[in-house]
């Protein structure tokens, strides 16, 4: 039964979730799902899983910039039928994995990935960068302070040796978030980018009481810096608004509420680099991302002053820390005194905390390093 | 019983100023009702197409739908 | 066919090794003219270094509150084949696996109805449709459930769609069924996925063991993350072989070459509890010290693996920073079972989201609300015991609010007998 556009209500399926996980798992993994005993990586981007069945599975993982076309994904299951039975997985940090259970198909898989351009870089396993996680930028987001795949685009292309190898200390995961509202969630990274806005909205007060619901733009301002306010132009009473910029933390909620508020502005805006976070519990607690750089302005196309910064913290990291050590543990060792000076990042008044529960992260201690 | 209740909820609707409300402010227009009764009743408004939703993506709001919102809403966006 | 917009500054990350997603767009524009503009507005915040996107909220599928993001270009002079350009998200399967059958049918209808663009995937895991109009979202939606068998996930103030990582499907870590507890989440919910009554988003992660592979501790008001309550399993043997440089350490993570595991420095030391002892032949773990903080196991794949008395911890709490500041999640139930039907998570569950719907201001996570009126007000409802486990540290202020209940006498004075034994 087609789509009737004059009665949505007929046959209308709602509520039927997503299909099952098992729908559309390989017959390895149905087969022996539960039973893994362990698995190797082989090479960079390649590993395999042994289960106590004897079952072996090769996983090719590769890299994609998540913004894909359905003629991407149409070659992706070009590959996947020739290869993988028609069966392919994505990880959670938008890597695409080609799944193959007989070991003959393995080399002529990684051969026939190789020959198409630079379409599907092979790698993101161990102790490497592996994909960057990202939101939408500039791309389809109303309030980014920075593009998003242009930047990572820009990152991947420099580091793209660590994408491909294991020669790290332990591994990095960069993520990045286009404004702080981060859907991107990129507080626990090893090394996150971050856009900022500079600027509190401006107000257009002949447009807002047209374009806006006033108590509406009230009630969005996370931190209540947002009044009524009747303003006179030209002889004509405007209900408007006012802001208090110093209460402004550039969350762009308001705009979202009224576009008579314009937050973005090309010479204000820009990326913070953050370092040091994690989320696995191996040997440390996870840990919170900390800052490295306040601000750095937006250099598109390619970025190249945030590109250098990241290269620089990841080889002075990869020439200083011991295995296994991610970024906040190298750091949490040699003291931040330290990483500042072996990066060569200047440390200003803006990475001294002055937010809540700031006293929580000064020195309180004689101990410290000349 | 119910019907009297979303009666109600409509009646609340209208008599505010602002046109957008959040969740636990509708429950408001129906006191005696649980969180999760109040939530059945704005269900079945929105399925009688009584009440519609609004999202800022990261938040939803309720509100009465217009004869033409949507086009309204799209010819001013663009 | 050559494309309307020209796109230099775009066009410069057509290079370099990274695969381009701008190669990926013009390969489509050529005959999406949607493409063609997207790239030409870039190309414009390229140049002004400002995003051109403006956000509506009235679209949607009838009767769903979340699942679609409304979208208009703030240029529609200049670009008007994406003066709408809506998003859909779709939930997606636990785990990601996908048949190229599925995926073409979802290429067929989107190069039809949309722009031919997706995220593969967006931050919470739904696949993302990236841009069509308002007329092709009904369409798109009864295709979705008509020909794909999906629907659309959570946004806004809904429960937003639960994922996990692959667990039980290709790893040997995995210490609860990560898929099966994300599918049963999502389909028991549904009403809350689509039909918003919370004060705001509401994420559930879950991830098979503490090597946390989606990152639930740093992101979900509800992380659930596997965990054991024996002993590690040790296979003598492979970790013998593991020092006599016949395994590759990490299973290769940190380098192929075969050479002797170093197994004081690489592991005993770096265990946190140093719970561990290496007497030149067997390996001896006192389990009872055990934080299952994974590192031995991640080094010694082959040797080590975790128990078999397995379950989950539940934290609860997690969010990015707006707006109280970044929290990550906190432990509140140290040990849970967890196995169908998961009615005893469902009771947590439910509890917890009748106090949160009940007491949380517009727009506050259920991890500032905790902050707000306390752990123990969260516990109470909830129902939880206070535990040890729950925290890094006793409290370090002197600020108790004691309960009057536990007070003898309550908070009531006998003023008079105070007064006879003290003198004003």
């Amino acid at each position: 039964m087609p789509f009737d556009p004059n009665d949505i209500m007929k046959d209308r399926l709602t509520d039927i979730g997503p299909p099952k996980f098992d729908k559309f798992f390989p017959p390895i993994v149905k087969k022996n799902y539960g039973k893994w005993k362990y698995h190797e990586i082989i090479q960079p981007g390649v590993l395999v899983h042994v289960s106590e069945t004897g079952d072996e599975l090769y996983s090719v993982r590769v890299g994609t910039p998540r913004l894909v076309s359905v003629d991407f994904i149409r070659e992706v299951c070009e590959i996947a039928d020739k290869y993988c039975d028609g069966y392919v997985r994505w990880t959670t940090r938008n890597n695409i994995e080609f799944l193959v259970s007989d070991k003959s198909k393995l080399q002529p898989l990684i051969d026939d990935l190789k020959s198409r351009d630079n379409r599907f870089p092979i790698g993101g396993t161990g102790a490497c960068i592996t994909n960057i996680v990202h939101t939408q930028g500039w791309v389809h987001c109303h309030t980014p302070a920075i593009d998003a795949s242009g930047i990572v685009k820009s990152v991947m292309d420099e580091l793209y040796e660590y994408f491909c190898s294991h020669k790290l200390p332990a591994q990095v995961r960069i993520s990045l978030a286009c404004c702080l509202n981060m859907c991107g969630a990129v507080h626990c990274s090893d090394i996150a980018i971050l856009g900022v806005h500079r600027k509190p909205p401006f107000i257009e007060h002949d447009r807002v009481q047209n374009v806006c619901e006033i108590p509406l733009v009230i009630a969005a301002c996370p931190t209540a810096a947002i009044k009524p306010k009747k303003v006179e132009i030209d002889g004509k009473e405007y209900k408007s608004v006012e802001i208090n910029n110093a209460r402004c933390m550039f969350c762009g909620n308001c705009y979202t509420m009224c576009p008579a508020l314009p937050i973005a502005d090309g010479q204000g805006d820009g990326a913070a680099i953050w370092v040091g976070g994690k989320v696995s519990n191996s040997r440390v607690p996870p840990k919170f991302s900390k800052l490295a750089v306040p601000y750095i302005p937006n250099e598109p196309p390619r970025w190249p002053t945030i590109v250098q910064t990241i290269k620089k913290i990841v080889e002075t990291y990869a020439s200083d820390a011991r295995r296994y050590e991610r970024i906040g543990e190298w750091i949490d060792r040699i003291g931040w005194e330290r990483f500042f000076e072996k990066t060569g990042l200047e440390f200003r008044h803006e990475h001294i905390d002055d937010y809540r529960l700031a006293m929580t992260t000064w020195r309180t201690t004689t101990q410290f390093k000349w | 019983m119910s019907e009297e209740a979303k009666q109600k909820i409509l009646e609340w609707m209208k008599s505010q100023k602002k046109t957008k409300h959040y969740f636990n402010d509708l429950c408001k227009a129906v006191p005696e009702l649980s969180m999760r009764q109040a939530k059945k009743l704005i269900n079945e408004l929105v399925s009688e197409g009584k009440l519609r939703y609004w999202s800022s993506g990261s938040t939803t709001m309720y509100m009465l739908p217009g004869a033409d919102d949507v086009k309204d809403e799209e010819d001013k966006m663009t | 066919m050559a494309l309307k917009h020209k796109t230099p500054m775009v066009d410069e990350l057509m290079s370099g090794p990274w695969p381009s997603f701008v190669a990926d767009i013009k390969r489509l524009a050529e005959r999406k003219p949607q493409c063609d503009d997207l790239l030409g507005l870039l190309e414009l915040s390229y140049r002004d270094k400002e995003g051109h996107w403006k956000h509506g909220g009235i679209v949607g599928v009838f009767g769903y509150g979340g699942g679609v993001i409304g979208r208009y270009c703030d240029r529609p002079d200049l670009f008007p084949n994406v003066a709408h350009f809506h998003t859909l998200r779709v939930n997606q399967p636990a785990s990601k696996f996908y048949t190229t059958d599925v995926l073409r049918k979802l290429c067929d209808i989107w190069e039809e109805k949309g722009s031919g663009l997706f995220n593969f995937h967006g931050s919470t895991g739904d696949i993302i449709l990236l841009g069509t109009t308002t007329d092709q979202l009904e369409p798109v939606f009864y295709d979705l459930t008509h020909e794909l068998g999906m629907d659309l996930g959570g946004s806004g103030s809904n429960l937003r769609t639960p994922s996990c990582c692959v667990g039980r499907a290709r790893c040997e870590w995995s210490c609860l069924d990560t898929q099966d507890l994300t599918y049963d989440l999502t389909m028991r919910y549904q009403d809350e996925l689509h039909r918003p009554m919370f004060p705001y988003k509401f994420k559930f992660k879950v991830s098979g063991c503490p090597n946390d592979c989606v990152a639930a501790i740093a992101r979900a008001d509800c992380s659930i993350i596997g965990t054991w309550r024996d002993n590690i399993r040790i296979d003598q043997e492979a970790v013998r072989a593991y020092v006599g440089g016949e395994l590759v350490p990490n299973g290769g993570a940190h380098g192929f070459e075969k050479r002797p595991l170093d197994i004081q420095a690489e592991v005993i030391d770096k265990c946190p509890t140093k719970c561990m002892e290496w007497d030149g032949k067997n390996l001896k773990i006192w389990d009872e010290e055990c934080v299952r903080c994974m590192h031995c196991i991640n080094v010694m794949p082959r040797a080590l693996r975790p128990g078999e008395d397995v379950g989950a911890t539940i934290l609860v709490g997690a969010k990015a920073p707006i707006l109280e500041g970044a929290q990550l999640s906190s432990v509140v139930i140290p040990f849970m079972k967890m196995e169908p039907p998961y009615e005893e998570f469902h009771e947590f569950v439910e509890k917890m989201w009748d106090w949160w719907m009940e007491h949380g201001k517009n727009r506050e996570r259920l991890g500032e609300l905790i902050q707000r009126l306390g752990m123990r007000e969260f516990l109470k409802v909830t129902g939880l015991k206070p535990d040890p486990r729950m925290v890094n540290t006793p409290r370090y202020n002197p600020y108790i609010f004691f309960d009057p209940a536990d007070v003898p006498g309550g908070w009531e004075r006998d003023t008079k007998a105070f007064r006879e034994r003290h003198q004003p």
